[in-house]
């Protein structure tokens, strides 16, 4: 693989790589995606993140060719891909389903890509380096159907990544697994991606695995690309209610906007008037949402309370032990490593710079 | 509830199950086998027209020492090769195209497909006769828009009609056949291969062929015996090549009264018929995807 030994420096800002401007599709009267711009840079492990529904397929689909988008165009290496047929697109997909020939051996299916092209001198050095990449290559004789679903999974991602595309599409490739089996493979795909310096597009409904392997994450809603940005911003700057509550393990207290400057703003909430970091954007007068995460709040030290709320539910985690609070009504997670009783009343302060408002979805 | 005893000492397993279905093959195909090879040994009274159980060689003699016994058996392997041939490959793109039809599509194509199979096979092999005749539809055409200054002869009563015929009659087993199985294979994965460099055709020789070879096996070894046993269709549109082994059988069995010869004959082209089954069988599953398909339940 040529780009092997290019180590990526920042996959994020790599030169463009893909281009899709104004996507649309439906299907029949359902709007499956509803005008995305996309930029995919060379080298970057990007991710599609969103619930099921939301067009992540469907974005695929039309990059790969198997869809004609309704408007828009796909600009790849700076060439248009509008009516180039699947098999002329620089680019490979691993299906949800893996979709290996069940009537061809593991490195038939491996070598599948490389036959077509015609005489391969190469041939059976190339695909034993493909196999040995995802740690099949004792398997080559095996039929699809005598392979557990982890190891169908690394064929299908040798059998994509053998004829060396610009650009490889993963859709929900881990879905089907059990839990431990996933961790391996998210571990072993990252290191592969990285080896490889080829682009990942990776789809996904699962945001840990979106924030355990991607330089760039996309979180869609309905058709529509909600934020794009890095693991950590979509984390700690997510753009609307949607992104903070899809991505998880956050309270979203309603808000109202008191005052407000370029990424800050001053809000009044049930838990007291608070000022934090903010979306850009908003006006005073606009109904927001605090967005508080375990990490945002903390048990009260000495006489800093400004919160008092009732011990609902404790979550051991092993290290830590999430505890929910309820404060005027609404839930509050925290983190703590020696959990107060069940029904006890406890004394709480927020802390601003772990917080931040955001908009409330559309 | 299969392989679990039903009551204590008699444990009813799979193997059990295959008993039925052991009976009806001995009962449905052995018996007949050997009430053939029971008569073609037997002896003909032709005065009396009585059979007359005996052990006499003398239908397989008659058999061997006639020439033209054998070049029926050869015209009847011939017809039947030529009609599962010729449908396979007319049937394939009929096949592929209702399997990605829309579902409305289906239920029209399906109508279209065994209506003919409905109409009665004298009925058919008459409206052939109206439209390949001196006067038939398409000589009238030919005629009217002067392609032709006389009309085609070799339209109606020939070979020629005769396969075409058989390919149209037998044409809704192989699509039915090649159909079910289509609809089985997983379109994704015609999509991986578009994905992985094929062209439409290359996906179709590498992925659909293989993949579909169960159905084209059934629909060959049935359109192969049902056009190479086919006898009405030689001999009303076939004219003077329409003889065929089924109506010399037919013949001797009746009119002949040679019971023993007719045995002897069609014993024959009954192993005629069989070992070029098997043949065909066997270049069929040279294909990987059949046994591919096949030996999926013993995964
Ligand atoms: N072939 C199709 N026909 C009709 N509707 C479809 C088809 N494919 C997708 N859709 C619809 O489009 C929307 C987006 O689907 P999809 O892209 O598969 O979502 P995701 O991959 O994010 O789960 C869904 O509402 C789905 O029902
Ligand atoms: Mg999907």
């Amino acid at each position: 693989m040529t780009v092997a030994d290019r180590p990526s420096r920042d996959p994020a800002t790599a030169p463009l790589l893909l281009a899709a401007r104004g996507l649309k599709k439906s299907y029949g009267r359902a709007l499956a995606v509803a005008g995305v711009d996309l930029d995919i840079p060379e080298r970057a492990f990007t991710t599609l993140l969103g619930p099921s529904g939301c067009g992540k397929t469907t974005i695929l689909r039309m990059i790969a060719g198997f869809e004609t988008p309704d408007a828009g165009s796909i600009l790849l290496d700076s060439q248009s891909l509008s009516g180039v047929p699947p098999e002329r697109r620089p680019v490979n997909t691993v299906f949800q389903s893996y979709a290996l020939f069940p009537h061809l051996t593991v490195y038939d299916n491996v070598a599948f890509s490389l036959r077509l092209k015609g005489q391969e001198p190469n041939l059976d050095n190339r695909v034993r380096r493909a196999l040995d990449s995802v740690h099949m290559g004792e398997f080559g004789d095996r039929l699809p159907h005598q392979l557990s679903g982890g190891q169908q999974q690394r064929v299908a991602v040798a059998r994509a990544i053998i004829a060396e595309p610009r650009l490889l599409l993963l859709d929900e490739p881990l879905s089907a697994l059990d839990r431990k089996m996933r961790g391996h493979l998210q571990i072993e795909l990252k290191d592969l991606q990285r080896r490889l310096g080829i682009a990942f597009v990776y789809v996904t409904h699962d945001q840990e695995e979106a924030f355990a392997l991607s330089d760039i994450i996309v979180v869609m809603n309905k058709g529509r690309i909600a934020q794009k940005a890095d693991p950590l911003t979509i984390y700690s700057r997510p753009a609307d209610t949607f992104v903070a509550d899809f991505i998880g393990g956050a309270t979203l207290v309603p808000a109202t906007v008191i005052a407000a400057a370029p990424g800050r703003a001053t809000v009044e909430t049930p838990l007291g008037t608070i000022e934090s970091a903010a979306v850009d954007g908003l006006a005073v007068g606009d109904k927001a949402a605090l967005v508080v995460r375990p990490e945002g709040i903390a048990p009260a030290a000495g006489g800093a309370a400004s919160l008092s709320g009732e011990v609902t539910h404790s979550v051991f985690q092993g290290e830590r032990t999430l505890v929910e609070v309820v404060v005027r009504d609404i839930r509050l997670s925290l983190a703590s490593h020696q959990p107060p009783a069940v029904g006890t009343s406890i004394d709480l302060v927020l802390i601003p710079e772990r917080l931040f408002v955001t908009r409330l979805a559309a | 509830m299969i392989g679990r005893p039903l009551f204590s000492g008699f444990a009813l397993g799979r193997t059990h199950l295959a008993i039925p279905v052991a009976l009806v093959l001995v009962l449905g195909c052995i018996v007949p086998l050997g009430v053939l090879v029971v008569f073609s040994v037997f002896e003909v009274d032709f005065d009396a027209f009585v059979l007359m159980p005996a052990l006499s060689p003398r239908a397989w003699s008659d058999l061997f020492h006639t020439w033209s016994f054998w070049v029926l058996i050869g015209k009847a392997v011939i017809s039947g090769a030529a009609a599962a041939l010729t449908t396979s490959i007319l049937g394939y793109p009929i096949a592929l195209a209702l399997a990605s039809a829309p579902l409305n599509w289906k239920g029209i194509g399906t109508v279209v497909l065994l209506t003919p199979l409905y109409t009665g096979e004298i009925v058919r092999i008459y409206a052939w006769r109206i439209v390949l005749g001196s006067e038939g539809l398409i000589n009238t055409l030919l005629l009217d828009l002067h392609i032709v200054a006389s009309p085609v002869k070799w339209l109606l009563f020939t070979p020629f009609t005769t396969a075409l015929v058989l390919t149209y009659n037998n044409l809704p087993y192989m699509v039915l056949a090649i159909w079910v199985s289509a609809e089985m294979v997983d379109k994704r994965l015609i999509e991986a291969a578009r994905d992985l460099g094929a062209r439409p055709l290359d996906a179709f020789f590498k992925v659909t062929l293989p993949l579909t070879t169960p159905g084209l096996a059934a629909g060959v070894f049935a359109v192969f015996a049902l056009a190479a046993g086919e006898m009405l269709t030689p001999s009303l549109l076939g004219g003077t090549s329409g003889q065929t082994a089924m109506a010399m059988i037919d013949n001797l069995f009746g009119t002949a009264f040679d019971w023993p010869l007719a045995s002897a004959l069609a014993l024959a082209l009954l192993a005629a018929l069989f070992l070029t089954a098997v043949a065909l069988g066997f270049c069929l599953t040279r294909f990987k995807g059949a046994r591919a398909v096949i030996g999926r339940g013993r995964a």
